[in-house]
């Protein structure tokens, strides 16, 4: 029934888009707007119907068999609906389409409606192609379902996937406006507007997406790592970097008229990185940990809609180049920081993108295997994002236009910080934590000066005085925990006490071990207790066993003190021994808080407009 | 004139960034180097983060070799010859196209903008 | 017109630097040795505590990593007993074993080995293992071909 009806809406969609384009759809429906909405809305059951089949557990559908199990509590039934590769595909459309609909009572232009149709189709086709979640099976009473894999059964997991896909598809709209401006050659300062809001939005759903993203990484996999380099999170970090510099030179654009041209074509690339990043993802080109699809047939679809777009934004552009010097403005004003941070971002995002491909260009070509990691980006990040972050304490005291007053701050300000800069290394004897100090002290004292100087000022001075402080915070607090943070193996054996000798005069002490059983798994757990003379820290991790698969994850278990995070997870469990691996990340709650007061800062220059 | 003067006071505090992190970038502590080496059993982590026994023992056999005195360098030189460069998250430097982008591709930006947008006009 | 010039020449200039500067960085592509460590032949057998004489291993021998907590080194062990019956010399490394196990694992499931040494992980790096089961099939005291898990028959035919 359901796999009927499914299938059923996917093809009127279809029909009704064809019908629209062909301005067929006029004569039944003489308003325009409202044959959109219809199609929209269409276009948005679909993906309803499937999280409906797997809240009831419907066994009728192939992908329902597949991907949930009858005994999973119902949260991480409807969550099943999209942990698949056919549900992520059919929410993507469902997104298109929602983005679509909110867009619709903000502008009405036929046009832009027209490329979003255009693209939420293409996807369509790709479901109804190679990933149809409707495929029907014969219902039978023994089936219970092959389950969620089990890794994903995480709180975090569930609501990551739909921001970050939030994040990718609210790229969509700037990419329509600027396509529509570019074609039509109208650039209006309402459409401009318009594309800042919506990249704004996206942003916050991008940045949120990733930070889920990273923390879920740090609390499930239970390395103790939160960033990896890993290129599914690459992936997710070039939209986010080109959105970033989107977002800066729409102001440009806005304010002074400037830099048109410019915001548009990397408007147009924000969307194709995200629909890139989601090409390297379903392919399974680039093998990662969080990979689950492996049907090289979907790839080549993808593959086709990216080039389409491609071909598409490179005609845009080659039909703008020319018309690119028309720009022009002084060294010392806001646009040209402004352009600048434009330049650092968009070569960020070159470089993630070049240390993600590079590994299948070296097998391709070169014929030996490489890999990318760390130690690249970081070199990178380094030489990119040092003198970025050095501008940002600057560049927003500077006055659009011509800046006539020289600041007499900046020599003071860089010779305090390289004192400190020096200070610290004196005491850390560490390059990077020293290099870190030096680069965002500027921006601390810039920012407390600033909230003197401007007390009164409006939104908007404080959302971005917040966003880029944050971003102070957290280039301090990541470098901190990576350079200090330690792990210490711990093994507990029968025979012998239950207490250990840790670093710095601190003892652990093995409590108690727990074996229980919940709906759809069975836990066991160690309770261990840490203390350093005064204060004591409790932690338990365990080890779930789920079934029907009967595989094994790791639980984390954490436990605070201040800034820091004791961080323990079970190596080895046997019947004479337990193993358990604690790492200390310093500072790494201060990261967490700095990627909420960036999210919060976001935020608030979205709700100011309204 | 000027427009030169102040792409190189732009361009060299680069170059010297990039060669100075390109030599302060050799690690010297034990746990950051395994952080460095990918566990080959396993899908892109390194065997710091790994607990199968591909990469306990490569741990193992490796901080035998650094109790024995032989440097990181040295380590690291014997490790790719015997596992081949996939085993390094730290691509040797002669992947020029690789190491050497992040500065080319901020040259060509800079040279764009030059040419394209008359940016340095003081009016 | 100089000025157009100087900055991707200053950029040519920094890349060859850098490419002289890095170029006597490892430079193999060899991807794995093709001669058998020398630590073979230094370990002494487990249960007659001899060394083994490379040379009277003849033209083609294989050396075998197992273990008695892998599985899937058991998949293999059928046709490894079928190897030795045929005549093929096996030389059985025991990896990251603990001694009793290994023991009742060998008494339980038969010895197809000529030789067993046993090993805390030392060969195995020196012979960049990656997982067991591993076979290493020895020609001319070059290795010819390396299978990563269990083996089959396909794998073996040839040589037989």
């Amino acid at each position: 029934m359901i796999s009927y009806l499914g299938n059923s809406f996917i093809y009127i969609s279809l029909v009704l888009t064809i019908l629209f384009y062909i301005n067929f759809l006029k004569k039944v429906i003489p308003s325009t707007t409202s044959s959109l909405k219809l199609i929209y809305f269409i276009n948005l059951a679909p993906f309803g119907l499937l999280v409906y089949a797997f809240s009831i557990s419907d066994f009728t559908l192939l992908n329902v068999v597949e991907n949930s199990y009858v005994d999973d509590p119902i949260f991480y039934k409807v969550t099943s609906a999209w942990g698949s590769h056919e549900g992520s595909i059919l929410l993507w459309v469902f997104l298109i389409n929602l983005f679509g609909v909110f867009f619709l009572y903000k502008n009405q232009t036929v046009e832009i409606h027209k490329n979003i149709l255009f693209i939420s189709t293409l996807f369509i086709l790709y479901v109804i192609v190679s990933s149809n979640p409707f495929t029907y099976v014969e219902a039978n009473e023994n089936v219970l379902g092959l389950g969620l894999n089990p890794i994903l059964q995480h709180f975090l997991f569930v609501i990551h996937p739909p921001t970050l896909f939030l994040g990718y598809i609210g790229l969509i709209i700037p990419f329509v406006i600027s396509a529509h401006m570019l074609v039509s050659k109208n650039f209006s300062e309402k459409l401009f507007k318009e594309m800042l809001i919506w990249s704004k939005i996206s942003w916050f759903f991008l940045t949120g997406g990733i930070v889920l993203g990273s923390y879920w990484a740090y609390s499930e996999l239970g390395w103790g790592g939160w960033w990896f380099w890993d290129p599914v999170e690459n992936i997710s970090l070039i939209p986010w970097l080109l959105n970033t510099a989107l977002i800066h030179s729409l102001q440009v654009s806005i304010k002074s008229n400037q830099l048109k041209l410019w915001s548009l074509n990397l408007g147009l690339y924000c969307f194709i990185a995200s629909v890139f990043g989601t090409f390297l993802v379903r392919s399974n080109l680039i093998v990662s940990v969080h990979s689950f699809a492996t049907d090289p047939l979907r790839g080549l679809f993808l593959i086709i809609i990216i080039a389409y777009l491609l071909a598409m934004t490179v005609r845009l552009n080659i039909r703008s180049i020319s018309n690119f010097n028309e720009d022009s403005f002084n060294l010392i004003s806001r646009e040209s920081f402004l352009l600048l941070n434009n330049i650092f971002f968009i070569c960020s995002a070159l470089v993630v993108f070049i240390g993600t491909v590079y590994p299948l260009f070296s097998e391709m070509i070169l014929k030996t295997s490489v890999s990318v990691g760390a130690p690249y980006y970081n070199f990178a990040f380094n030489l990119l994002l040092a003198p970025l972050i050095l501008f940002m304490a600057f560049a927003p005291q500077i006055n659009w236009g011509k800046h006539e007053k020289k600041d007499e701050q900046i020599p003071f300000i860089i010779i305090f910080s390289l004192f400190v800069c020096l200070v610290s290394y004196y005491f850390s004897n560490n390059f990077y934590f020293a290099l870190s100090v030096f680069i965002t002290v500027p921006l601390f004292l810039k920012s407390i000066l600033a909230l003197k100087n401007n007390f009164n000022k409006n939104i908007s001075f404080y959302s971005q005085w917040l966003a880029h402080l944050s971003i102070g915070f957290f280039i301090i607090a990541a470098v901190y925990t990576e350079q200090f943070d330690y792990e210490e193996n711990l093994l507990f054996e029968k025979e012998s006490s239950n207490e250990i000798k840790l670093q710095n005069n601190r003892t652990a002490i093995i409590k108690n071990i727990k074996d229980e059983k919940f709906q759809n798994y069975q836990r066991v757990s160690v309770d261990l207790l840490i203390s350093d003379g005064q204060k004591e820290k409790e932690l338990s991790p365990s080890k779930n066993i789920y079934q029907p698969s009967g595989q094994v994850t790791n639980e984390v278990s954490t436990t605070n003190n201040l800034f820091s995070q004791y961080y323990a997870t079970i190596s080895t469990i046997e019947s004479n021994k337990v193993g358990i691996n604690l790492v200390y990340k310093p500072f790494i709650n201060l990261l967490w808080l700095s990627a909420i007061m960036l999210i919060f800062a976001i935020l608030l220059s979205v709700v100011k407009k309204r | 004139m000027k427009i030169s003067k102040i792409i190189y006071k732009l361009i060299i505090p680069f170059i010297i960034i990039h060669i100075s992190v390109i030599s302060f970038a050799g690690v010297n502590e034990l746990s950051d180097y395994f952080k460095t080496i990918r566990c080959l059993v396993c899908e892109g982590q390194s065997i710091q983060e790994s607990d199968t026994e591909f990469a306990i023992n490569l741990k193992e056999q490796i901080q035998k070799k650094y109790n024995s005195g032989i440097p990181i360098k040295e380590i690291n030189r014997e490790l790719i010859k015997i596992y081949g460069e996939e085993i390094s998250f730290d691509p040797p430097k002669n992947h020029i196209l690789l190491w050497g982008t992040p500065l080319i591709v901020l040259i060509i930006i800079f040279i764009f903008i030059r040419n394209k947008i008359r940016f340095f006009k003081r009016v | 017109m100089k000025r157009h010039l100087l900055l991707p020449v200053i950029g040519l200039v920094v890349l060859v630097v850098s490419v002289l500067f890095y170029s006597n960085q490892s430079n193999n592509k060899n991807n794995s040795r093709d001669e058998v460590s020398s630590l073979i032949f230094e370990t002494s057998d487990f249960y007659n505590n001899k060394l083994i004489n490379e040379n009277t291993l003849g033209e083609f021998y294989i050396v075998n990593f197992f273990a008695s907590w892998c599985k899937p080194c058991l998949a293999e062990h059928p046709l490894l007993m079928e190897m030795k019956k045929k005549g093929v010399k096996i030389i059985g490394i025991n990896f990251r074993d603990d001694e009793e196990n290994f023991k009742e694992w060998i008494n339980e499931h038969g010895n197809p080995f000529e030789y067993i040494l046993r090993d805390d992980g030392t060969i195995a790096y020196e012979m960049g293992l990656i997982g067991v089961p591993e076979t290493f099939f020895i020609v001319n005291k070059i290795i010819q071909k390396k299978i990563q898990g269990p083996l089959f028959y396909e794998d073996i035919e040839n040589y037989l």
